[in-house]
């Protein structure tokens, strides 16, 4: 890693860490003078960015995530009063052939408020979520959306053969956006991400981590009042992982009703709403 | 790493175990690990204070402090641990800091003893005098035995 990647990927962890801006600045300058002054390797003077930038938050007694978790500062204050209901699901019941998946399950979720979707593998999360998408149709019950909605799914979503800004346009497209919009939006979503999708990189030879941030992006397009996210952060590195949550209270902030599938049990206390689909017991048809 | 560090000469208090070469060469290995280790710990207790003394001298920036400290033979200290030391310094009023454009070349954070820092870093040389001393006189009654 050169100096000028070592920076800004300093300046990057350093925000995440919550360092005031200011003391940023000061921070990442004083490293380039020393870099200069030294001309040794910055990874052998400061070691990574994410180390030096955690040094540099407990130094100075910026509020740190526990050591080794990656948990994000909620944004303070009171969050916003909840809006109006965007996403209304009652007694969605789903059975594959005998087994039954879904079993009465309800969920409000308002503008302004995030539902986390938790339960072991297999007890439905992401069946769920396509029955919310309308994707899939349960056996009984009615899901009501008020307003746009954008999902992300847990993988697959992307085509191969195309670049980054060409999902955009063609995602864009479906959702009233012209190709220079819908190329805005998506590289301003992506920037949230720390990604930047120009460039003529065919969506198979993105890595996991980056595909998902193009699913990220695409289910953004087109500011939807309701968002759907199906464990969209795997194959995310801690910084991206953090970003993504950032993200996550932005979008809550600017009144979106959002749902996400999530194991993570670390992140439940800043949410607003669990909905825990473990079953009670090993339930049979 | 400095080659003044950490050498196997500075092993003479550990009497050999073997006098077989590949065994002492192991033993070398090991100590020359732990050695640095401990100078690691050492140094993580008295840095704060090194630095206070070396500012209370004459104002400097971080490049200079930890040239200064390599010179001193205290060991090559890297910006990773160097500036959270200052950071926490300045944040604790020990010392002030500015950017200013030195007489030669770019600007610079310079950092300068208060008189607070200058109160502790009496104080706590006091404390570590009478620490080292007493340190001194345990590991000198064994070597003496």
């Amino acid at each position: 890693m050169n100096s000028d990647g070592w920076l800004h990927a300093l300046t990057g962890e350093l925000h995440r860490r919550g360092v005031d801006a200011d003391l940023s600045r000061h921070v990442v300058a004083e490293a380039a003078t020393h870099l200069r002054d030294s001309g040794e390797p910055p990874l052998q003077v400061f070691g990574l960015p994410a180390n030096y930038a955690a040094a540099v938050a407990e130094s100075v007694g910026t509020p740190r995530p526990g050591a080794g978790v990656a948990r994000v500062a909620a944004p303070a204050g009171p969050p916003p009063a909840p809006g109006p209901v965007r996403l209304d699901v009652r007694g969605i019941t789903k059975r594959y052939r005998r087994r039954t998946v879904l079993s009465d399950v309800d969920l409000t979720v308002r503008a302004g408020e995030i539902a986390a979707v938790v339960g072991a593998n297999g007890a439905g999360k992401s069946t769920f979520l396509r029955i919310c998408a309308g994707l899939l149709s349960p056996d009984s019950g009615q899901v009501r959306v008020y307003g746009k909605l954008g999902y992300c799914p847990q993988s697959g979503g992307t085509n191969d053969y195309l670049y980054p800004e060409e999902h955009f346009a063609l995602v864009g497209a479906g959702r009233g956006l012209d190709r220079a919009e819908a190329r805005a939006a998506g590289r301003s979503h992506a920037a949230a991400l720390d990604w930047d999708p120009a460039g003529r990189t065919q969506a198979r030879h993105l890595s996991g981590g980056t595909r998902q941030k193009l699913n990220l992006v695409m289910a953004a397009l087109g500011e939807p009042d309701v968002l759907l996210l199906d464990e969209p952060y795997q194959g995310f590195d801690r910084g991206t992982y953090l970003d993504f949550w950032q993200q996550l209270w932005r979008w809550r902030a600017d009144g979106r009703a959002i749902v996400v599938v999530t194991h993570l049990l670390n992140q439940l206390d800043r949410v607003d709403t669990v909905l825990d689909l473990t079953p009670a017991r090993e339930t049979s048809a | 790493m400095s080659p003044r560090s950490g050498t196997c000469a500075t092993s003479g208090s550990v009497p050999p175990r073997d006098t077989r070469l590949p065994r002492q060469l192991a033993d070398c290995a090991t100590f020359f690990a732990v050695d640095q280790e401990r100078r690691g710990q050492w140094l993580r207790g008295v840095l704060d204070l090194c630095v206070l003394a070396l500012l209370h001298r004459r104002e400097s920036y971080g490049y200079e402090l930890a040239q200064s400290l390599d010179a001193t033979g205290i060991g090559p200290i890297q910006g990773g641990t160097l500036y959270p030391v200052l950071l926490r310094l300045q944040r604790t009023g020990l010392v002030t800091a500015q950017w200013r454009e030195g007489a030669a070349g770019p600007a610079r954070k310079y950092y300068r003893i208060t008189p607070s820092g200058a109160d502790t870093l009496r104080r706590t040389a006091v404390d570590w005098d009478a620490f080292t001393a007493g340190v001194g006189m345990v590991l000198r009654e064994e070597r003496t035995r």
